[in-house]
């Protein structure tokens, strides 16, 4: 133990609430600086939206499907290598890690950037110098230079490049699918990171399957003395004096600790398990307001042989119908019979096919009627437009549909990325990482910051450093 | 509003958001260097400047944003001018 004040006579120095990547890495760090940490995980296995089942033989991703961050100082390769998983966990990067489809357009994005450049200036002759500065500006800028996009969407900050909205649109789809906004809406910070970090540094993966990568986590955190407590869910946060005291777990355990990390759905931290008379109205009265992002509708086929056409094992295909992004998300948001724009991709066992659409939140019995119709004119539309034959290949269908999302994770809506991420909700200074309530902090992609595997990696690594500055026990 | 007081506050909020003790912070102390200012906390940390003192940093300001004594003379600078 180290020495920790008022620590003495509590059952534990920090709680952890949800075992999503973000709550696992904030309890590695602290377990690591001699902490004692709790997870409490409401679902029987840990890693939230990154975890992987196995049905009728076939083995799925249920959402996450690839990773990013990955290069030398990105946020992923840190946080691995500070917590000595990078040589256990067989890390794999798929090159190309996507491929854009369009009517008049194949776009590869390489592993290597200036193949990825070149490609693009093959394709847009005329923007080929704004291709190259905009590609420059992004894996070069100081940390301080991306002050400047925040207010502005990420249309803004392409329009500062280039002229040709079919490059715009190009660019664009990825974000689209990634952070469930078009281009005028979603926030230029936000656009920018899921371009460099998803797109320019994407494509990793790691061990057989997606739940490699939290398990590793567990079993890591547990190794360094931590506590994981699956299938238990967490009912209230005790708070006395404006100051946590612990939790209360399902059964009406009560678990004391120093701090609190709230790993989950941030309405929920606030309505539900603080409280009306904990927070102050007009702190509740913000969140009530603010909007969440899209869900997602995920396709997952079990296949008995590949398809000849297939792309590459690894390579997440997007498929854009159109160049007019701001009506795709329209006709996502409001749910037309239609799925116009997707990603698919071709599982690295070779086994599987998973291709996910952005979609909004409808309950149970919404989808009890439609999932199946739905799932059946998600095959034709892959078939119709990626590959010709699927249909006679598959010999497992099924579907996780928003709801299915909100019901493993307890996620708002089934939002997919958190808060939607336009320049208004951007660092909203109600769900930053410190809260009003002395010893709680939140964490994950409902804090406004960040979202995707390296974004919630971050969070969990920065608010534990957080906590040990407090406790003055950071060595950077 | 004295300039001591601005100092201060801001060396607050620069803890607040970095985490670090405002005893560790000085005005020769590096933004990104010292107190891990990545591109999150940059942002964070304009957006908490212009809500607590109703200022509008400009872009052509941000680049030359590197150390705790730039940003507190910035800061300044635009309150005077406000």
């Amino acid at each position: 133990m180290t020495e920790m004040s008022n620590t003495a006579n509590k059952d534990y120095d920090v709680i952890i609430i949800g075992a999503g990547i973000g709550g696992l890495v904030c309890g590695c760090y602290l377990a690591k600086a001699g902490m004692k940490v709790l997870i409490v995980e409401q679902h029987h296995k840990p890693g939230g939206y990154c975890t992987s089942f196995k049905r009728n033989g076939f083995t799925f991703d249920a959402a996450a499907h690839s990773f990013g961050s990955y290069r030398e100082g990105g946020n992923m390769r840190r946080v691995l290598d500070a917590l000595d998983l990078d040589k256990r966990i067989e890390i794999k990067r798929y090159d190309p890690s996507d491929i854009i489809i369009s009517p008049d357009y194949k776009i590869t994005f390489w592993a290597d950037t200036d193949r990825t450049v070149e490609e693009l200036q093959q394709a847009f002759p005329e923007e080929s110098e704004s291709i190259r500065n905009f590609i420059r500006h992004l894996t070069t800028a100081k940390p301080i230079d991306f002050a400047v996009l925040r207010r502005k969407t990420f249309k803004d900050f392409l329009d500062r490049y280039f002229q040709n909205d079919r490059l715009k649109a190009i660019i664009s789809i990825p974000i689209l699918g990634n952070g469930a906004l078009p281009p005028s809406l979603i926030s230029a910070f936000t656009g920018s990171k899921i371009f460099t970090e998803f797109l320019l540094d994407g494509g990793y993966y790691a061990g057989e399957c997606m739940q490699a990568l939290p398990d590793a986590l567990a079993e890591r955190f547990k190794e360094l003395g931590g506590t994981l407590k699956t299938s238990c869910l967490v009912k209230k946060i005790k708070v006395r004096d404006n100051e946590v005291e612990g939790v209360v777990l399902e059964k009406g355990n009560n678990v004391s600790a120093k701090y609190v990390v709230s790993n989950a759905d941030a309405r929920q931290t606030f309505f539900e398990l603080l409280g009306s008379n904990v927070v102050e109205k007009d702190i509740l009265h913000k969140i009530d307001g603010m909007v969440p992002s899209l869900s997602i509708f995920t396709l997952y086929l079990g296949i008995d042989r590949p398809p000849e056409t297939l792309p590459k094992a690894g390579t997440n295909v997007w498929f854009l119908p159109n160049y007019n992004l701001e009506d795709l998300y329209l006709s996502a948001k409001n749910m037309t019979d239609d799925i116009e724009y997707f990603m698919m991709r071709f599982s690295p066992d070779k086994k599987t096919i998973l291709a996910f659409a952005n979609a909004p939140f409808r309950d149970r019995k919404f989808w009890y009627d439609k999932k199946l119709k739905f799932i059946d004119t998600f095959i034709r539309k892959i078939e119709t437009t990626l590959v010709p034959g699927l249909s006679t290949r598959v010999v497992y269908k099924d579907a996780a549909t928003p709801y299915t999302l909100y019901r493993y994770t307890l996620n708002y809506k089934g939002a997919a990325y958190g808060w939607a991420t336009f320049p208004s909700q951007l660092f909203t200074p109600e769900l930053k990482m410190t809260t009003p309530i002395k010893g709680l902090f939140l964490t994950g992609h409902w804090t406004t910051h960040t979202q995707g595997i390296p974004g919630v990696a971050y969070l969990g690594c920065d608010v534990a450093k957080l906590i040990l500055k407090k406790e003055r026990t950071y060595k950077k | 509003m004295t300039n001591g007081n601005i100092e201060s506050e801001v060396i607050s909020i620069i803890s607040d958001i970095s985490g670090f003790d405002p005893g560790e912070i000085t005005p020769e102390t590096s933004l990104p260097d010292d107190l891990e200012i990545d591109s999150i906390k940059a942002i964070e940390l304009t957006v908490a400047l212009e809500k607590r003192y109703k200022i509008s940093i400009r872009d052509s300001d941000i680049p030359e944003i590197n150390t705790v004594g730039q940003i507190i003379d910035l800061t300044k600078r635009l309150i005077s001018h406000g």
